[in-house]
């Protein structure tokens, strides 16, 4: 027996352990042939999926995206329901409410009463899509519009509502859809960033936005939105000082760069190459931002398009024009935010100045993207982060009321970049309170937005915290009936 | 336990039985009447045939070995595995009643047989001569393969073993190639039936692998009848509940998805045609939407792919260059960066000039660069020149560019020529013209001459007048010294700017036109207003600019400002700075239940002769031009009082808005001034807060 044991130890030499180890090496090696990325270390899953991008062939390039932040009203704009106005003042039905829960602002309200709309209504174009007095603009390119009435949200409130809308999740944590497009697609202009964001205030009843809203959440530093300054110089300190020539900014752009490398080598930390790529960046800004920012060529018709208020510096039509102008120079996607939409009283006055801030800029962007050939690769998208209810908040009367949150249906457009155009989505019930017909949630409609953009939302995902992330999270269905 | 020696004449034994059993059933096929029992048996022959090629294609290898033990044993596994290839092919043979046919049965019987026989054949001659053994187990192994893979073609679907490889240089077909039957149905047939229905396997005596079975249908009826959702028995079939035996495909297998069952029901709906093509169908059936997402716009290039390499290489900050989608030759290439345009670099595309389809050169510099190199892009389907300066001359380089769809030349001032230019373009069917120069009658003589192209001439403003926005007063402080610059501007360039220094309202006819920079040297307010052909006027721009005065010795404020608009005291009356709009800024000294009144100590040898008040008006706010205004003028110890001036009050509520009121001092000399300014006592009946009190606030005092 001791013998067999010391044969058995005495087999076990270290020749026959290394051949034997070779051996096994070499399965280890051929297992790695299935799963290419198991020890190149740097490269997993995700970088593999990255590079097929886009999934496939894409029918927008880039995306601007007018939010109404604050809720613009369904039923004062793309939801016209007669019936409210013949029932003024009547019950909402407990039947349509159906115990949908209210904010803390109605909540404490003993009752519901109806209230149409105080503007009218029209049938505009081929569509015939009926459209408030409202947009005499908006009306005059409804061809060109894909209306969906049956959009719907989770959340009640304005800060999670916006935020989900953005980011797909209530929670302030996750990228928005411009840096999940900025990580799937890059830039498509090196000069620019790949994510701007614009904002503008209307002198309605406003609701804050927050930078959460155009974070890079998880993604790298690089797909962050880039927020342009409202002030006559949307790119704050751009220009070099008095006397600095471009050779003295590169050498110290150099040095600086030489520098963070140092703390690099020492902390691995990633912002740092985010930093030193911006500063790269920035320097490329220096030239390409005021060739765009630059409005003084822009001829006299596009002012008249857009209305003189783009020539003032921060209001939502300077904001259409710099969109545009920044579009067509390659920024992937543009993300603006008129605030002023939360008319929760006063809604008709509120709505009045609102409207005027945004019809006439909105419709003229939509043509001068056309005019210059770019409205089919270009997708605009204009809507609020949920709609307002049929039943009056606070005081009512046929000239002035208010309404309050709404999640469960309201309506946003669509335009160019690959939806169908001339077409109306959807449908609700005669109260505009319950969708009736094809309903489509917020995490499908940024399916959908993905999808347009050659994207597959599915496959879009970034691995944090031990689990894998997208930006429809574990939902979200692209509706193909709004694809041209 | 039974000894071997007992058992392996039995086992050779059996080998004829199965032999012989084979051979019998081969021949008879068709007319044999198979009890139920048995039919069990024979759908086990693909559990065991597992065994079998197993056992044999070990035992060919261990007698390939020179070794006796070796072979001794090999011995024993052949016998063992031939008598289980009988068992397997009675199996087969008793399964191949049901449903199967064709040839690639055939095949797989008779190679079965084969096998058996081989087998049988090598046992009982294994010592017979080291070349025989060889030979004939070579032959047995290749036998028992090719027999499996029949057998596989079989039951898994023609082709399976090599499809993974084949499938990844599977075609995609472009939307306008696209046919219902051969690209929409058939792949899902394929997919989903073709396994079970088609030549050698006709389940239910249905072939859907040829367009005859499909014609022909099964032995429940038709497959399908054009237009006919309730008589075809595809739609019946695939609605049954999964639970259903009728069900198909049957439970357990990969079902249709919900796009799959409605392009097999809307293709049945619209007549189950085989030719039809996706470009027949109308744009808003639902059978082109979905054609529509299958195919998408990824169009079938025949042309070769450019090299990574090529393509890498012309990428660069100013350049982009990329496939127009994944795994596409086609590429497109955008320019971005109009100051660091080098019209060399459009040289750089030669390598790529067959594989360009998309070219976007909006906002460069063209106006004379040869664009002759753009004659080499055949394949060229859509071009941008949006603002770059091209003229008529440079765009006949289009002419033979066979396959330019989109044209987009908005923003090019094109003269009259570029109609006839452009009228032999017929190959574009979108151009893009928005405000290139053309009239009208150039633009319908255009539109003639390309009768069947899209052209979008745009938004031109016309007849469509807006009033300007204010121009842009530009100056260094509100408070200036002895002189300071004024800038004037506009942001649309044909505005003509036009500016008073009076305080009266600039027109369009006798105001000063600004041309240069302008030059303050005195206290005053610059109103400016913007003209142009097709807007009307502007609203007035208008700012006051003060001098900076004389400054004073001491000063001295009788009653303190009301303690939240005090600023910083007497203070900030002198200090050069001017408030803004709101009159919490911090800079402002508001007075209402006193009024301001100050004491001016001149220094030796000034002699102002006039003082100015920088006040702010709000009449929503109560900021409400003074009540009245009281000057004394003096020397040491006494006081001399001048005539109450007389003073503009507010009629109406307007815009929160910036005023100065200057009044003159005598000639004479004096030591010191003293002025008191008393708010409004009493709002006027207009005013929301009528009979309340007003306030003044003052930001700065002046003296000159």
């Amino acid at each position: 027996m001791e013998k067999e044991i010391l044969e058995q130890g005495l087999n076990h030499n270290r020749r026959k352990f290394l051949s034997r180890l070779s051996l096994g090496i070499g399965s280890v090696a051929l297992g790695s042939l299935l799963i290419p990325d198991l020890l190149s270390g740097k490269e997993d899953a995700e970088d593999a999926l990255m590079r097929a991008l886009p999934h496939f062939a894409p029918k927008a390039k880039r995306i601007i995206y007018l939010f109404q932040n604050g809720a613009p009203s369904q039923l004062e704009t793309f939801d016209y329901k007669p019936l409210l106005t013949k029932n003024f003042g009547q019950e909402l039905p407990d039947s349509i409410r159906a115990g949908q829960r209210l904010t803390g602002m109605t909540a404490g309200q003993t009752s519901f009463p109806l209230v149409g709309s105080y503007f009218g209504f029209n049938q505009y174009g081929e569509s015939r899509a009926w459209i408030s007095s409202l947009f005499p603009h908006i009306s005059s390119v409804v061809d060109d519009l894909l209306i969906v009435k049956s959009m719907h949200t989770e959340a009640i409130n304005h800060d999670p509502a916006l935020t989900f809308f953005q980011t797909g999740a209530q929670v302030g944590n996750r990228p928005s859809m411009g840096s999940w497009l900025s990580y799937g697609l890059g830039s498509e202009n090196a000069n620019l960033p790949a994510f701007c964001v614009l904002l503008s205030r209307g002198k309605g009843n406003g609701q804050g936005v927050y930078s959460k809203l155009w974070s890079n959440g998880f993604l790298d530093a690089t797909h962050q939105g880039v927020q342009f300054s409202n002030s006559e110089d949307p790119v704050l300190y751009l220009s070099d000082p008095n006397g600095m020539s471009r050779d003295q900014r590169r050498k110290m752009i150099d040095q600086i760069a030489a520098m963070n490398d140092l703390n690099y080598q020492e902390f691995n930390d990633p912002s740092i190459t985010a930093k030193v790529q911006q500063y790269e960046m920035a320097y490329r800004m220096q030239t390409a931002v005021p060739e765009i920012t630059d409005t003084s060529k822009e001829p006299d018709s596009v002012v008249k398009l857009y209305g003189p208020d783009c020539l003032v510096p921060g209001t939502y039509a300077a904001n259409c024009l710099l969109a545009r102008k920044l579009s067509e120079n390659g920024v992937r996607f543009v993300q603006l935010y008129h605030q002023g939409w939360d008319a929760h009283d006063n809604l008709p006055n509120q709505m009045i100045g609102q409207a005027k801030d945004v019809d006439q800029a909105t419709a003229g962007l939509i043509t001068d993207l056309k005019q210059r050939g770019l409205l089919d690769e270009t997708l605009i998208i204009w809507g609020g982060e949920f709609g307002r209810t049929n039943y009056c908040q606070g005081k009512i009367l046929p000239e002035n009321y208010g309404r309050d949150h709404h999640p469960r249906a309201f309506s946003i457009f669509m335009a160019g970049g690959g939806v169908k155009s001339g077409m109306v989505y959807g449908e609700t019930d005669d109260f505009g309170y319950n969708i009736t017909e094809n309903p489509v949630h917020v995490h499908d409609f940024q399916a959908t937005v993905m999808h347009l953009m050659g994207i597959d939302h599915e496959k879009l995902i970034y691995k944090h915290l031990g689990r894998r992330y997208r930006l429809t999270d574990v939902h979200g269905k692209v509706v193909k009936d709004l694809i041209a | 336990m039974p000894k071997v020696s007992r058992i392996i004449p039995i086992l050779e034994n059996l080998l004829f039985f199965w032999l012989g059993l084979a051979l019998v059933l081969s021949f008879a096929g068709d007319s044999l009447n198979i009890p139920p029992i048995l039919q069990v048996l024979g759908r086990a022959h693909p559990l065991i045939l597992h065994f079998p090629i197993v056992l044999l294609l070990m035992a060919v290898a261990l007698f390939w070995i020179k070794d006796e033990k070796l072979k001794e044993i090999g011995t024993w596994i052949l016998l063992l595995g031939a008598n289980l290839t009988g068992v397997t092919v009675l199996a087969g043979l008793l399964l191949a009643n049901e449903d199967y046919d064709g040839d690639m049965l055939i095949w797989h019987q008779w190679l079965g047989v084969a096998s058996l026989g081989l087998a049988v054949l090598i046992y009982f001659y294994r010592n017979k001569s080291s070349q025989f053994l060889r030979i004939s187990t070579g032959t047995l192994a290749v036998a028992i393969i090719l027999t499996g893979h029949f057998g596989a073609d079989l039951t898994h679907g023609e082709n399976f073993l090599l499809a993974p490889i084949q499938s990844q240089e599977a075609e995609f077909v472009a939307l306008e190639d696209a046919e219902v039957f051969q690209h929409m149905v058939k792949p899902i047939l394929e997919a989903k039936c073709i396994a079970c229905h088609k030549e050698g396997k006709e389940k239910g005596e249905l072939r859907l692998d040829d367009l005859a079975g499909l014609q022909k249908g099964g032995k429940n009826g038709l497959f399908v009848v054009p237009g006919d959702l309730k008589e075809s028995l595809l739609i019946q079939r695939i609605h049954l509940p999964e639970e259903s035996k009728e069900h198909m495909p049957p439970k357990n297998k990969a079902q249709l998805t919900d796009e799959e069952l409605e392009i097999l029901q809307l293709w049945v709906e619209s007549g189950s045609s085989f030719e039809q093509k996706v470009t027949e169908l109308k744009s808003e059936e639902p059978l082109y939407q979905l054609a529509s997402n299958r195919f998408s716009n990824q169009k079938n290039y025949t042309f070769d792919a450019a090299s990574d390499a090529d393509i890498k290489d012309l990428n660069n900050f100013f350049r982009k260059v990329n496939p127009t989608f994944p795994g596409s030759p086609a590429l497109e290439v955008a320019y971005y960066g109009t100051s660091a345009f080098d019209p060399a670099s459009l040289k750089d595309l030669k390598s790529i000039k067959d594989q360009v389809v998309k070219l976007n050169l909006n906002r460069m510099p063209l106006e004379s660069v040869d664009l002759g190199f753009l004659r080499d892009f055949q394949n060229l389907e859509e071009l941008q020149m949006n603002f770059t300066g091209v003229t008529a001359t440079q765009i006949s380089n289009l002419e033979g560019l066979e396959n330019l769809r989109n044209l987009a030349l908005s923003g090019n001032n094109l003269g009259p020529d570029a109609v006839t230019v452009l009228s032999k373009l017929q190959q574009v069917k979108r151009l893009f013209l928005w405000n290139s120069g053309l009239d009208e009658t150039a633009q319908q003589s255009l539109s003639k001459g390309l009768p069947s192209t899209h052209i979008d001439f745009g938004f031109d403003g016309k007849g469509i007048t807006y009033a300007l926005n204010p121009p842009k007063i530009t100056f260094d402080k509100d408070v200036f010294q002895d002189s300071m610059e004024v800038v004037l501007s506009h942001p649309i360039r044909t505005a003509e700017i036009r500016y008073t220094w009076d305080g009266t309202e600039p027109d369009s006819i006798s105001s000063p036109v600004y041309t240069d920079p302008l030059w303050v040297k005195k206290t005053g307010q610059i109103r400016a207003k913007a003209f142009a052909k097709d807007w009307t006027g502007s609203l007035t721009a208008y700012n006051s600019l003060f001098k900076a005065g004389i400054k004073p010795k001491s000063y001295a404020l009788a009653f303190e400002p009301n303690v939240r608009y005090s600023a910083k005291g007497a203070t900030s009356l002198f200090d050069g700075v001017k408030g803004k709009t709101s009159h919490g800024s911090g800079n402002w000294l508001g007075f209402t239940d006193t009024p301001l009144e100050l004491e001016i100590y001149l220094s030796d040898g000034s002699s102002p002769k006039e003082i100015s008040l920088s006040i702010l008006l709000n009449e929503i706010a109560y900021l409400f031009p003074p009540e009245k205004v009281e000057i004394w003028t003096g020397s040491q110890q006494e006081w001399q009082k001048l005539p109450n001036p007389e003073l503009v009050q507010s009629t109406k509520i307007d815009e929160v808005r910036f005023g100065v009121l200057t009044f003159p001092l005598p000639e004479t000399a004096f030591e010191k001034v003293k002025i008191r300014i008393s708010p409004i006592s009493k709002l006027p009946a207009w005013h929301p807060g009528a009979g309340a009190k007003g306030w003044v606030f003052v930001d700065e005092v002046l003296l000159n």
